[in-house]
C-alpha cells in the first residue's frame, strides 16, 4: 500500500515530532498517558464525593476507614452505592458499547474524512476498530444502513431526510451526525458542447445524476431553473453511478452530468468532457455528503457514537487544512479506498486543475470539509424536495431539520474537542444571487417561477 | 411334488369406463392350477389378458375379482418367492452383469457377505453361459445375452416359481433356439415351477407340460388346457420326429387361427369355467379335418 | 498422412486467437498525438500524454495485468482490495453455498414431484410461474426480508439454481423405466433402497444435467449479484475496476470469469460421464 505515515508505529516519529508536552515519543503516546491519568483522576473524584456524602464529618470517615481497612470500606460502600457505574457516568471518555464497527462509503472524494480516518488512525485514536466497506451504490448504502449491516455510513446529505420521512423507502429514523464535505461537485459537459456554455442552449440535454435524494439533483434542478429551463420538461435527468457518467459521456448517451469528484476531473483527464461550472459557483459552501447514523444505533451506543463523532469531526477538521491534503491523497487513493489515479485526485484536492478546455484553473476551495450539520441547510433541502414534488403536503421544516440534523450534539462535542462550531443553528445563504432565509421557507418556496409545489 | 402348488380361482379383470364408454372386461372367471415342478405355457391372441394374468401372479397388478394361492398362501403383492423375467431385458444399464444379478441376490439374502453374493452370482452366470462377461455393462451385450442375464437374475433368487413374460419374443430365431435349449436344461436340473407366456406354438410344445389356451378378448376365458404328452427329455433337433408333435401342434395352430375366435362366442351354458376342458390328444389318434388342412403350414408365429 | 482431427482443430483455434489478437492490437495502436501548442502545466495535468488513459487497452497491457494479478492472487490489502484468487474464492463460496442449498431442496422435492402425479400437477403452476423470473428480480425482496446482503446473494443463487435442478430431477424420476421399478418391486426392495439404487442412478444423468445448467446460471448470476451488493467477490472486483474506469482490469476479470465458468462446466461434464449409461 502507499507509504503514508503510520501514526501508530511506535518506532516511528511523526514529522511533526514528539508530543505536545514533549515527554512522550508521539502525540498518541501522550494522549494515552493523559487518558490514563484522566481516568484515575475521575475515579478519585467520584470516590471522594461518595465518601463525603456518607460521612459529612471527616473524622468519622477517617475512623471508619481505620477501623475496617480501605478495601473493606470500598467493598462496603460499593455494595450499596454503585461506584463503578458512578465513575463510568462521570468519565468523559466512558467505556465504548461497541468497538468493532462497519462503516460504508461510496468511493468519491466526498467521503474523504470517513475514509482517511481509517488509514490515518482517527478511529483507532478513539478506540474504535472500523471496517471501511466500499459500497456499490446509494440505494445499497440506504438498504445496508436500514438493515443494520452498517453501523454508520457515508450518505448524500438529503438521504437521511428522505429515509426518515420514508421517501423512496420505508421510514426509519436516520440522523446526520456530521456533514462531510462542502463544495467539491461540478457540472461537466461533453467536449462536443464546448460552444454551448450558456445553459439556455441546453434544451433537450440529457444529464447524469447520482441519486434522486442528492444535493446534485437539487443543485442541478435549481441551476437549470434559474436559467429558465424546466428540469422535468426541458431536459432529461438520469440516475446513474458516477463511473457510468464518464462512460456515458464518452459514448454520447448523456450530454453532461452534475457529479461528485473525482469523476468530473476524471472526465477531463479521459479527454471526454470539460468542467462547466463548479458547484461552489452555484452555492459556495453548500453541503454535499453526510455522516449518517441510524437513530437506533446512536441511542443504543451513545459512547461509541460520541467517539465516532469525535473521529469524524477531527478528520474533517484535518482535511479542511490545505497543507494536509497531500498526505490525505496518499491515504485514500489506493485500490482499497477510492482506487483512482493520484494526478486526478491531486487536481481535485488542491484546486489547481485542468478544466478540459485547455485552461489551468486555480480554485483552492474547490473542495472543502466542514463537519457542522446546519439545520438551515436541511431546511433548504426540504424546500427543494418540496419544490420538485418529492415531498408533498405540509412540511414542518424546522422540526424535521432539527430532528435529523444533530446540530446540538455536534456543537457540544465540537466545543469539548476544542473546535469552534458556529453559535447559531441557522444561517442565510445566497445561492446564485438569491437569498435563502431559513426562517421563511414557505415564502422562499413561493418565490420560484418553476416549481411543482 | 405338490399338486395344485399354484391355484388361480375366479380371476377377472375389468378396466373401469373411460369417458362414458362401457367398462372393459379383459378376462372373466379364470380358473387353473399348476403343480410343483410343472412348466405351463399360456397361449392366446393379444388382448386376451395373458400379461395381466402374469402380472397378477407376480403381484404387480390386482385382479378385479378372484384369488391366487401359492403354496397355500394368498398372493397379494410382489414377492421374492416368484421370480419374473420380463418381455424386455429390464436390466439396469448402469450396473454390470454381475451387479445386476447381485442386486437381486442381495434383495433375497441381505445378510450375505459380498464374497458369498458374488460366488452365488457367478454360479448362475456360468449356468446361462455368460462366463467371462461378468463385468460387461448391458449395453455391451447382444439381445440374447441380455435375456440370459435376465433369466440368471430370476433363477439366482431361487424362487418357488418363475414367471416368464414372452422372454424370447424380441430375439432372432437362432438365438431363441439356443436359449430355449438352455432353459429346458436348467428347468430339468432345478425342477423349477414355471408359468410362461408365449406366442410361439413350437416353443410351447418344446418347453411345457401343460398349455393353457385363451379365447380372444374381451371377456377372454380359458378355452381348454392341452396336456403335452411328449416325453420330458425333449430336444429341439428331434422333437418333430415324434408323431404326437404334429397332432399337438396342429391342434394349437388350429385353435389360434380359427377356434380362439369362435369359442369366444360360445355361451356360458355348456362351459364350466372351474373345469375348463382338458385335452390329452397326443396319445389318441384324432383326425380333425381342420388340423389336416394346416399340416403343411410351416411353423407359425403369431406376434 | 493427414494430421489428426484434434491437431488440425487446435491449429485453427490458434490461428483464430492470432487473428483476434492482431485485430485487437491494430485497433488499439496509439494514435499520433495532435501537435498543438498547449500550456505545459495543462499538458502535465492531463497526464502529459505519457500516461495511458482508460479507453480500450492493448493486448500487451492486458497481458501485463494478467501476469501481475496472477503472480499475487491472494494478497489482502483491506476489505475493499483483495487478490483475484480471494475474490474468486468468495464468489465460488457463495455459488457453492446457494447451489448446495438449492440441491438439498430441489433433488428431494424433485423426487416427490417425479414420483407423485398429484404433486406434479399441484406444484406445476408454481414452478411454471416462478421459473421465468429473473433471479436478480428477487434481490430487493431478499434484501428486504433477509436483511443481509451476503445472504441475499446466496439466496439469489439458490433461487436461480433451484428450477433447472427441480425440473430435471422431477422429469428424470418420472421417466425412470417402469420395468426397472417392476424389477425392484418383484425383488421386494425397500423404498429407500429403491430410491438410492434404482431411481437415483436411473435419473442421475438427467439430474446432473439439471445441476450443470443450474451451475452455469449460478455463475452468470453471481457476477451480477455481487455487482449489486458489492463487498467481495469477482462481481465486486469488476464493479470496483469499472469504478476506476480500468478496462484492463475489467477485461482481466472477464477472462477469469470465463475460465472459472469453463472449469465448473468441465467438472459437471466429467461427473456426467461418470453416471451416464447406455441402454
Amino acid at each position: 500500500m502507499s507509504g503514508f505515515d503510520n501514526p501508530f508505529d511506535p518506532d516511528h516519529i511523526l514529522k511533526r515530532g514528539g508530543c505536545s508536552c514533549g515527554q512522550h515519543a508521539s502525540q498518541v503516546a501522550h494522549e494515552q498517558a493523559v487518558l490514563a491519568d484522566e481516568e484515575a483522576r475521575i475515579g478519585r473524584v467520584v470516590e471522594s464525593t461518595v465518601m463525603r456524602a456518607l460521612f459529612p464529618e471527616d473524622t468519622a470517615r477517617r475512623n471508619f476507614l481505620r477501623a475496617v481497612g480501605v478495601s473493606t470500606a470500598m467493598a462496603a460502600v460499593s455494595s450499596f452505592f454503585p461506584l463503578a457505574a458512578a465513575k463510568a457516568l462521570a468519565a468523559e471518555r466512558a467505556p465504548l458499547e461497541k468497538t468493532d464497527l462497519k462503516i460504508g462509503f461510496i468511493p468519491i472524494t466526498c467521503a474523504t474524512p470517513i475514509i482517511m480516518a481509517g488509514p490515518m488512525g482517527f478511529y483507532a485514536r478513539e478506540g474504535l476498530n472500523v471496517s471501511l466497506l466500499k459500497t456499490a451504490g446509494w440505494a445499497v448504502v440506504r438498504d445496508k444502513v436500514m438493515n443494520k449491516e452498517y453501523d454508520a455510513s457515508h450518505m448524500l446529505s438529503p438521504m437521511p431526510l428522505a429515509i426518515s420521512l420514508g421517501l423512496g423507502s420505508q421510514a426509519q429514523p436516520v440522523n446526520v451526525a456530521a456533514i462531510e464535505n462542502i463544495n467539491g461537485q461540478a457540472i461537466t459537459l461533453a467536449l462536443k458542447h464546448k460552444d454551448k456554455l450558456d445553459p439556455k442552449s441546453w434544451k433537450g440535454f440529457k444529464f447524469g445524476l447520482p441519486f434522486d435524494y442528492s444535493i446534485h439533483n437539487l443543485l442541478l434542478r435549481y441551476y437549470l431553473a434559474e436559467h429558465g429551463l424546466d428540469p422535468d420538461k426541458d431536459v432529461e435527468l438520469r440516475i446513474m453511478p458516477p463511473p457510468d457518467m464518464v462512460a456515458n459521456l464518452r459514448a454520447g448517451n448523456i450530454d453532461g452530468f452534475l457529479g461528485p469528484e473525482p469523476f468530473n476531473q476524471r472526465a477531463v483527464y479521459e479527454e471526454v468532457g470539460f468542467i462547466h461550472t463548479l458547484s461552489r459557483d452555484i452555492w459556495d459552501g453548500h453541503p454535499c455528503c453526510a455522516f449518517g447514523v441510524s437513530e437506533s444505533f446512536a441511542k443504543a451506543n451513545p459512547n461509541t457514537f460520541a467517539a465516532l463523532f469525535r473521529a469524524i469531526a477531527s478528520a474533517t477538521e484535518y482535511a479542511h487544512k490545505p497543507e494536509n491534503r497531500a498526505d490525505i491523497i496518499k491515504a485514500i487513493a489506493p485500490a482499497n479506498y477510492l482506487n483512482q489515479p493520484i494526478p486526478v485526485l491531486e487536481q481535485v484536492m488542491t484546486g489547481r486543475f485542468a478544466d478540459g478546455l485547455g485552461k489551468v484553473r486555480n480554485v483552492p476551495d474547490r473542495v472543502d470539509f466542514d463537519a457542522f450539520p446546519w439545520p438551515s441547510m436541511a431546511v433548504w433541502m426540504l424546500t427543494q424536495l418540496k419544490r420538485w414534488g418529492y415531498l408533498k403536503g405540509e412540511v414542518n421544516y424546522k422540526q424535521i431539520a432539527e430532528t435529523v440534523f444533530l446540530a446540538t450534539d455536534a456543537r457540544k462535542r465540537m466545543k469539548e474537542m476544542g473546535l469552534k462550531p458556529p453559535a447559531s443553528d441557522y444561517a442565510k445563504y445566497t445561492i446564485m444571487g438569491k437569498v435563502f432565509d431559513p426562517a421563511k421557507p414557505d415564502q422562499y418556496l413561493k418565490s420560484f417561477k418553476i416549481s411543482r409545489a | 411334488m405338490q399338486a395344485n402348488f399354484l391355484k388361480v380361482e375366479g380371476l377377472s379383470r375389468v378396466y373401469p369406463s373411460v369417458r362414458g364408454q362401457a367398462p372393459l372386461t379383459v378376462f372373466d372367471n379364470v380358473h387353473f392350477s399348476i403343480d410343483q415342478g410343472e412348466f405351463v405355457c399360456i397361449i392366446g391372441h393379444s388382448g386376451c389378458g395373458k400379461s395381466t394374468i402374469l402380472n397378477v401372479l407376480a403381484g404387480l397388478d390386482e385382479p378385479s375379482a378372484g384369488l391366487v394361492f401359492m403354496d397355500g398362501r394368498e398372493v397379494s403383492g410382489p414377492s421374492l418367492d416368484r421370480g419374473v423375467v420380463f418381455q424386455g431385458h429390464t436390466l439396469m444399464p448402469w450396473l454390470s452383469v454381475m451387479k445386476n444379478i447381485a442386486f437381486a441376490v442381495k434383495s433375497r439374502w441381505p445378510d450375505w457377505s459380498r464374497i458369498k453374493v458374488s460366488a452365488h452370482c457367478q454360479q448362475f452366470i456360468d449356468l446361462v453361459g455368460l462366463t467371462g462377461s461378468e463385468h460387461k455393462k448391458p449395453s455391451e451385450l447382444s439381445g440374447g445375452m441380455k435375456q440370459r442375464v435376465g433369466i440368471a437374475r430370476a433363477f439366482a433368487i431361487q424362487p418357488k416359481m418363475l414367471l416368464l413374460d414372452e422372454p424370447f419374443g424380441a430375439l432372432d430365431a437362432l438365438t431363441r433356439g439356443v436359449i430355449q435349449d438352455e432353459l429346458l436344461k436348467i428347468c430339468a436340473a432345478t425342477a423349477q415351477t414355471v408359468f410362461m407366456i408365449t406366442h410361439d406354438v413350437d416353443e410351447a410344445i418344446l418347453l411345457s407340460d401343460k398349455i393353457i389356451l385363451m379365447t380372444n378378448g374381451p371377456r377372454a376365458r380359458i378355452a381348454e388346457i392341452v396336456r403335452n404328452t411328449l416325453p420330458r427329455d425333449r430336444s429341439r433337433s428331434d422333437i418333430h420326429k415324434d408323431p404326437q408333435y404334429y397332432r399337438i401342434r396342429n391342434h394349437l395352430v388350429d385353435f389360434l387361427v380359427s377356434r380362439s375366435r369362435r369359442m369366444a362366442d360360445v355361451s356360458a351354458g355348456e362351459y364350466d369355467p372351474r373345469h375348463p376342458p382338458e385335452i390329452t390328444l397326443g396319445l389318441v389318434e384324432v383326425v380333425a379335418t381342420e388340423a389336416v388342412a394346416t399340416i403343411k403350414q410351416p411353423a407359425l408365429h403369431l406376434v | 498422412m493427414r494430421p489428426s482431427l484434434n491437431l488440425r482443430a487446435a491449429l485453427v483455434s490458434l490461428l483464430l486467437l492470432g487473428v483476434l489478437l492482431l485485430g485487437w492490437y491494430v485497433a488499439t495502436l496509439p494514435q499520433a498525438s495532435k501537435a498543438v501548442n498547449v500550456d505545459p502545466e495543462y499538458a502535465a495535468l492531463m497526464g502529459g500524454g505519457a500516461v495511458k488513459k482508460s479507453g480500450m487497452p492493448t493486448p500487451a497491457e492486458v497481458g501485463h495485468t494478467l501476469i501481475d494479478k496472477l503472480a499475487h492472487p491472494f494478497y489482502d490489502h483491506g476489505p475493499n482490495d483483495k487478490g483475484i484468487g480471494i475474490q474468486l474464492a468468495y464468489s465460488l463460496a457463495r455459488v457453492l453455498g446457494g447451489f448446495a442449498l438449492a440441491a438439498l431442496v430441489a433433488i428431494p422435492l424433485g423426487f416427490v414431484v417425479g414420483m407423485s402425479p398429484i404433486m406434479q400437477r399441484a406444484l406445476n403452476p408454481y414452478i411454471q410461474l416462478l421459473k421465468p423470473i429473473s433471479p436478480l428480480a428477487w434481490m430487493p425482496l431478499a434484501l428486504y426480508t433477509i436483511k443481509d446482503s451476503s445472504a441475499s446473494a446466496i439466496f439469489v443463487i439458490f433461487i436461480c439454481s433451484l428450477w433447472p435442478m427441480l425440473i430435471n430431477t422431477a422429469y428424470g424420476v418420472a421417466a425412470v423405466k417402469r420395468d426397472w421399478l417392476n424389477v425392484a418391486k418383484t425383488l421386494e426392495v425397500s423404498p429407500l433402497r429403491k430410491a438410492f439404487q434404482v431411481i437415483l442412478p436411473a435419473a442421475a444423468p438427467t439430474i446432473l444435467t439439471g445441476m450443470r445448467i443450474s451451475m452455469g446460471i449460478a455463475w452468470l448470476v453471481i457476477v451480477a449479484a455481487e455487482m449489486l451488493v458489492g463487498g467481495t467477490g469477482i462481481g465486486y472486483f469488476v464493479w470496483n475496476e469499472w469504478n476506476n474506469l480500468s478496462l484492463t482490469n475489467v477485461i482481466f476479470a472477464i477472462l477469469m470469469i470465463g475460465v472459472v465458468g469453463m472449469l465448473l462446466d468441465a467438472l459437471f461434464a466429467w461427473m456426467l460421464r461418470l453416471v451416464a449409461y447406455n441402454e
